[in-house]
């Protein structure tokens, strides 16, 4: 049998930034981009590989997840497969009825009803008309817009339109289905219907193509992975394999060449009595100091951040920069440094954690600089409990029976802490 | 050439494919704009009617031009086809860029756009026939057997406005300053056309070079055949060569750039 989905060699190459062409250049223009063979493999002034040399297949009834950092080339490789964009070299194939999700409300007009545009947005996606009036009631029944078929979608909230949207593709019955990260929209229950209609799609025997930011749900609902980083596969395997490569590769690149318009000068963790220390107790306020500095280069820009993470696993436990968390403070024009004080309480449990410093700037997607570890802190506690976060959770009893012969003795404890082990 | 004949194969296979989506394209461009406009398909009347007013106004009492028939009848049949030529091109500038979302999302033949924008210009086009009908019965116009040449002459006149449009619609989308362009261009046109005046004894260069523009035939076939029962000029023959050579021209060029356009909208 033939796979669902080949994606042969395949390379695409985009260019930075804007064009400059003049209307002088017009007609000439249109007719040799029209006919005239580029030069494939070259890459020119301003140009870069979103996708370099990329191979995969998926058969029927099996489900790929394309997983790696922002800017690593998914969304292209999504791109290349629903024909949006045709690539630069190399060959890519999809046999059967695809349905394409990469923006489910992408074809609503805010204008027309709801009713109005589950027939444009079947007929975009590629539904005949019969079609779509033998499954308008499931359609509109999956999305729980019954009472607002009638309603303009400009009075849809941003959930009811990415309800809608994907009700209407999940109804398409595509051989393939290509999904840019479309768990993230919707409430809980959604999301949950969501997934069972994939895996009922799966099981029909549609193959799936997956971008997602969910490692713990690519690892779950999943049989392959994809791991993409800088338009490169750097793995290719079993979902779980990718996903551990995707957490190991984030580990090993701790910390970021340091860049010319800003970066971490010193980092320091100290206690209440301004001692550098590398121990705490749940409780314990501490500080983190950092002196950036800054090259005056676009510094409005810049966010100073600080974040905690798990030093087993890596898991993220807080991240917040100075902005987030109300600093006021305008850096001045020109080069110049700053030293910011981050205080803050350990709410963590015994274990070992990264305290982390970084620099970035959000409007390239960059991160400037980064201290990881900047500091190590080891929490000892004296009392048994389990898990990373301290919630302070007090317990105490309401109410007992006596005689009853499942409690043996009625236990009053004020305070987590006087359950010693 | 096998190659062309490839694409051009793909290319009416995709439209017969996606012909759904060309109905709900064309129905949604329609509802959109008469939305919450309370005269509705009036405006499709509204502007060649001023525009017959107007050049009534002028062209008898100011500035008196001779004729072959009654000056109104003739300014609107005139302004009524144009009217429609303008606006399918209108709509066909923008039909790519307004729908930047859908382009770079979403994969369909794009040549939907701007034949669709030509499909609502057709209704309205349908629409103003109406008054053209009520104006000739005023003017007591006879009904000829001449008027078995509209369905051609229709034709020719639609291909040759999806030509440009396609162009229109491309090169708008590669260079925005298209879009501005057009404005001054089409008014250039229609005073380089018989649109409000008859063009037949204009002598010379200029007579030459009205006489080239393909729509000059285009508008005096549409006035023989429906005004004054007789056959469609022999130029329309010249015009229908090329808007169907100019079509699939530029239909090829439109269908070999689409992929390009979600990387350069």
């Amino acid at each position: 049998m033939t796979p669902a989905v080949v994606f042969d060699d395949v390379s695409k190459k985009f260019r930075r930034g804007e064009r400059h062409d003049s209307l002088r250049d017009l007609v000439p223009a249109l007719f040799s981009r029209a006919w005239r063979r580029r030069r494939a493999d070259a890459l020119g002034d301003q140009e870069f590989w979103a996708v370099r040399d990329v191979s995969f297949a998926v058969s029927s009834g099996e489900g790929l997840a394309i997983i790696g950092p922002n800017g690593a080339g998914k969304s292209t490789i999504l791109k290349l497969l629903s024909r949006i964009l045709k690539p630069t070299r190399g060959a890519c194939a999809v046999h059967g009825r695809v349905g394409a999700l990469i923006e489910v409300a992408a074809g609503f007009h805010p204008d027309l009803t709801g009713r109005e545009n589950v027939f444009l947005q079947g007929a975009i996606m590629g539904m005949t008309r019969p079609e779509i009036v033998r499954r308008f009631d499931e359609i509109v029944e999956f999305a729980s817009l019954e009472q607002f078929v009638d309603t303009p979608v400009k009075r849809y909230s941003s959930g009811m339109n990415a309800r809608l949207g994907f009700s209407i593709a999940a109804h398409l019955n595509p051989d393939v289905l290509i999904i840019d990260e479309i768990l993230s929209v919707g409430d809980m229950q959604f999301q949950q219907k969501c997934i069972d209609r994939l895996i009922s799609f799966k099981s029909q025997g549609a193959a799936i193509v997956f971008v997602s930011h969910n490692l713990q749900a690519v690892a779950s609902y999943f049989d392959r992975g994809l791991l993409m980083d800088q338009g490169h596969c750097r793995c290719i395997g079993s979902a779980s394999e990718a996903v551990a490569a995707y957490a190991s590769a984030a580990a090993g690149r701790k910390t970021v060449a340091s860049h010319a318009r800003a970066g971490i000068v010193s980092v320091s963790l100290r206690d209440r009595n301004d001692a550098v220390v590398s121990e705490a107790a749940p409780g314990d306020e501490l500080s983190l100091i950092v002196t950036y500095r800054f090259s005056g280069d676009r510094t409005h820009n810049l966010i100073f951040g600080m974040y905690v993470t798990d030093s087993g696993m890596g898991t993220r436990l807080y991240n917040a920069s100075a902005g987030d968390l109300g600093l006021r403070w305008t850096p001045p024009p020109g080069p110049g440094q700053v030293t910011i004080k981050f205080r803050f309480r350990v709410n963590l449990l015994r274990g070992a954690y990264h305290i982390n410093a970084h620099v970035s700037d959000p409007l390239i997607h960059e991160c400037l600089d980064r201290r990881e570890p900047a500091a190590y802190v080891t929490v000892h506690e004296d009392f048994s409990v389990q898990g990373s976060t301290n919630l302070d959770v007090r317990c105490t009893v309401l109410a007992s029976e006596p005689g009853s012969s499942d409690i043996d003795e009625p236990v009053t404890v004020g305070d987590t802490r006087e359950a010693h082990d | 050439m096998r190659a062309l004949i490839a694409d051009c194969r793909e290319m009416v296979a995709e439209q017969i494919e996606y012909r759904e989506l060309l109905r709900q394209m064309t129905g949604r461009d329609l509802r959109v704009r008469y939305k919450q406009a309370v005269m509705g398909f009036g405006w499709a009347i509204f502007m060649p009617l001023v525009n017959t007013v107007l050049f009534s106004v002028i062209f008898t009492r100011v500035a008196s031009i001779d004729t072959p028939v009654a000056y109104p009848l003739f300014a609107f049949c005139g302004l009524w086809v144009w009217n429609s030529f303008e606006s399918a091109l209108r709509f066909s500038v923008n039909s790519l860029t307004s729908n930047s979302n859908l382009v770079s999302k979403v994969y369909f033949p794009r040549e939907i756009f701007p034949f669709s924008a030509i499909l609502v210009s057709l209704v309205d086009f349908a629409v103003g026939s109406l008054v053209l009908i009520t104006l000739m019965i005023w003017y007591h116009v006879p009904a000829g057997v001449n008027l078995l040449w509209l369905p051609i002459v229709l034709v020719v006149h639609f291909v040759f406005t999806a030509a440009v449009a396609l162009v229109l619609a491309l090169a708008n989308l590669f260079y925005r300053d298209v879009k501005y362009l057009f404005e001054v261009m089409i008014k250039v046109w229609m005073f380089a056309a018989p649109v409000v005046y008859p063009v037949d004894r204009v002598e010379g260069t200029l007579g030459l070079l009205l006489r080239l523009n393909p729509m000059t035939p285009i508008l005096e076939a549409y006035r023989s055949v429906l005004l004054l029962n007789s056959p469609p000029p022999a130029a329309l023959g010249a015009a229908a060569a090329l808007a169907l050579l100019a079509f699939v021209g530029a239909w090829l060029m439109f269908h070999r750039l689409e992929f390009r356009f979600a990387e350069y909208i």
